[in-house]
């Protein structure tokens, strides 16, 4: 397990932007207790600036009106957070049992030939950023690859490519 | 009194108390079961995994003691072979990653994970992988350092921060074996509690900046004591040592449990009090500039006070039970007037409706008790028709500027008893020095009405006399310690059934009527 606890100061005040404020609000009526938003809240801060910077904690910590430490807990606890930016197409190869049987391995391969990057990495240009994650939840359609999100199932190299060309 | 149970440990028969988790219920009759997480004060957490124990009754073959409440009729397991494996490897668990600088830890001695190891555990190691390393002697703020690789992820630091203190700066993160306790960056320890955290820390995790390597804790004396540091008169634990040929030195204050006081806890800054109890002591008797011996400074008192027509006392509100009742029946005797004023004591907006007070000293209460009156223009109108001022230890500096004071006593003069030297000593005619709250016994009424003694803890080389043994020198009608817990009888009916140093060791609640004076 990797140490995840240098988080990174941008310096600059974070704030969530109208939407993300609107959907905090929304969110706000729907539990017993202003703790259960710590996990919510940290999704927003990631789908609005892609990663998670400390001033992002702080303040939403101070909107839910809870300890900065417990949201640091969850954010270093949970790996789908991420602490620093990440390439604009984030994808995720699943590197547990089914998938590695049924060739996660040639897709790591694949990506590396394709985009030069190893799980961990972040191309040049940051298109591109590359994780090997546990489980994913989709064995029986192994192997799974995420990206930005998306389930793509039943993967191999040739099926990858094409959808790389799709992408921004 | 609560309710008692009998359950079986080990197929023995014990008595227990009835709704208690089975750590503190089989505790209290002197069963241990081995625990990290679990503490009286923070409750049960359930993630050290030390306390299992079996329970012969259908239940699951393991359950965590820190959450299961005694009840009756119980047959707990602590010595069957499966019970004693999984001591074994919760051990093992702990150790993976743990340094093995026991030699210079400095909480060796006072540590869980070595008690327990070599009570519970006791293999070699069966690791061959690279240990991992965390960080070491790191500053986690209000002079906590914090060694992350002792750490057991025990969370009583994360829990006293959230639950006690209610700052919550501390968290555990990430996970597995690279999991450890941080502070949100930016965000250290803050809080005016944090030095309980040292005392938490099963493993030399979170170790004190002030006591780190000055003395390993088998070669501390312990004595029990009452912080003078403000009027909640927390229990705490002196813990001493003298060095051959050395002065008798504090260590340092450790809280000691009153449910009824403190409960757990202490501030730091009453912890950090017993630097004031080693240094700048007034050590020996001066006449102007002129040191004197002990008896030679008490006759020359003897001379002043008997020359003197008029003579004004004034005694610290920190003095005990038994000193002030010494000193008011001498200055009865004499004639003099006796003040108990000590506004410069009280810090307004300083406590914090937890143990903090406002009220600086420790025994204001017993000012009221026994009548002395503490009035500011009545001191001073006194002082101003007095040629001599008895000072019992009111360090007058807290109430006035040196300027004001010089103007105060203008051709008065003081003899002064006092346990530290400052700036009042060089204003003495004569000054004598007395003991310090950990030098002798007494008496004390907390802020909230509860009477509390304590004991000699500390014998210093030039062994100062308490303000009592003072009076009584100084020709007080209450001539030892007996005598003076006698007379206190009278204004505390309470009293009648003690005897001077066998009050309950959680002290005495008084009646309103008993501490607003009301003389029996
Ligand atoms: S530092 Fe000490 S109290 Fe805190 S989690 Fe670690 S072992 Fe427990
Ligand atoms: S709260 Fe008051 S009595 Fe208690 S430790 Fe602090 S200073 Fe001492
Ligand atoms: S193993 Fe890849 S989705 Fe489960
Ligand atoms: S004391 Fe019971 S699990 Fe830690």
């Amino acid at each position: 397990m990797s140490n995840r606890s240098q988080l990174i100061s941008t310096g600059k005040p974070f704030q969530f932007d109208r939407e993300r404020d609107a959907e905090f609000e929304r969110l706000s009526t729907r539990y017993p207790t202003r703790e259960s938003l710590i996990l919510p809240a940290l999704w927003l801060i990631q789908e609005q600036e892609g990663w998670i910077c400390q001033e992002a904690l702080a303040y939403a910590a101070d909107r839910i009106g809870t300890f900065a430490s417990k949201l640091y807990e969850a954010v270093t606890f949970y790996t789908m957070f991420h602490l620093h930016p990440m390439g604009r197409n984030h994808i995720c190869v699943c590197r547990t049992l089914s998938c590695w049987l049924l060739g996660k391995q040639e897709i790591v391969d694949f990506l590396k030939n394709e985009i030069g990057i190893t799980p961990g990495q972040i191309s040049e240009d940051g298109r591109f950023s590359l994780e090997e994650v546990e489980c994913l939840g989709h064995c029986g359609t192994a192997p799974v690859v995420q990206v930005n999100g998306e389930f793509h199932e039943n993967m191999d190299a040739g099926k990858l490519k094409e959808l790389l060309a799709t992408l921004p | 009194m609560a309710d008692k149970i009998k359950l079986f440990v080990n197929g023995v028969e014990v008595e227990v108390e009835a709704g208690k988790n089975l750590i503190d219920a089989i505790g209290a009759v002197g069963i241990e079961i081995p625990h990290f997480c679990y503490h009286p004060a923070l409750g049960s957490d359930g993630n050290c995994r030390m306390c299992l124990v079996g329970i012969e009754d259908g239940r699951p073959p393991l359950v965590p003691a820190c959450k299961t409440p005694a009840q009756a009729g119980m047959k707990v397991l602590l010595d069957a072979a499966h019970i004693k494996k999984i001591q074994h490897d919760v051990m093992e668990l702990e150790l993976i990653n743990h340094p093995i600088d026991c030699p210079i830890c400095d909480q060796a001695g006072e540590c869980k994970l070595q008690d327990f190891y070599m009570s519970y555990d006791k293999q070699p190691s069966r690791m061959t992988v690279a240990q991992v390393k965390k960080g070491k002697k790191l500053d986690y703020g209000c002079g906590i350092v914090h060694d992350q690789e002792r750490c057991v992820l025990c969370a009583r630091c994360v829990r006293f921060c959230r639950q006690i203190t209610k700052t919550g700066e501390l968290g555990i993160v990430n996970r597995s074996d690279a999991a450890q306790v941080e502070f949100f960056p930016g965000r250290p320890i803050n809080n005016r509690y944090a030095q309980n955290i040292v005392d938490l820390c099963p493993v030399g995790a979170m170790t004190s900046a002030d006591f780190r390597f000055k003395q390993r804790v088998w070669f501390l004396k312990r004595a029990k004591g009452i912080c003078h540091g403000c009027a909640k008169g927390c229990n705490i634990t002196i813990e001493h040592n003298r060095e051959k040929y050395q002065e008798d030195r504090i260590y340092r204050f450790l809280p000691r449990l009153n449910p009824q006081v403190n409960g757990y806890f202490i501030c730091d800054k009453g912890r950090y009090s017993y630097h004031k109890e080693n240094e700048g002591r007034l050590t020996v008797a001066r006449q102007g500039s002129q040191v004197r011996n002990q008896a030679d400074a008490l006759a020359a008192c003897n001379q002043e006070i008997s020359r003197s027509p008029k003579i004004a006392m004034i005694l610290s509100p920190n003095c005990s039970l038994e000193e002030m009742v010494a000193v008011k029946s001498l200055a009865e005797k004499l004639g003099a007037t006796l003040s108990g004023f000590s506004d410069g004591y009280i810090s307004a907006g300083d406590g914090d409706g937890y143990l903090i007070q406002d009220d600086k000293s420790a025994n204001r209460a017993g000012l009221g008790i026994l009548g002395i009156n503490s009035n500011r223009a009545v001191f001073e109108k006194d002082l101003g028709e007095a040629q001599l001022l008895v000072n019992f230890n009111n360090d007058l500096t807290r109430s006035y500027t040196e300027p004001e004071l010089r103007a105060l006593l203008k051709d008065t003069k003081m003899i002064l008893a006092a346990s530290h030297d400052d700036g009042l000593a060089a204003m003495a005619a004569i000054a004598i020095p007395i003991a310090a709250a950990s030098e002798y016994s007494g008496s004390l009424v907390n802020c909230d009405n509860i009477l509390q003694s304590f004991t000699k803890a500390v014998s210093k080389n030039h062994d100062p006399v308490d303000i009592g043994t003072l009076a009584a020198q100084l020709g007080s009608p209450l001539q030892t310690r007996a005598e003076q817990f006698s007379e206190l009888r009278k204004y505390l009916s309470v009293l009648k059934n003690f005897e001077a140093d066998t009050l309950p060791a959680e002290g005495l609640k008084l009646t309103d009527n008993e501490a607003t004076h009301v003389t029996a």
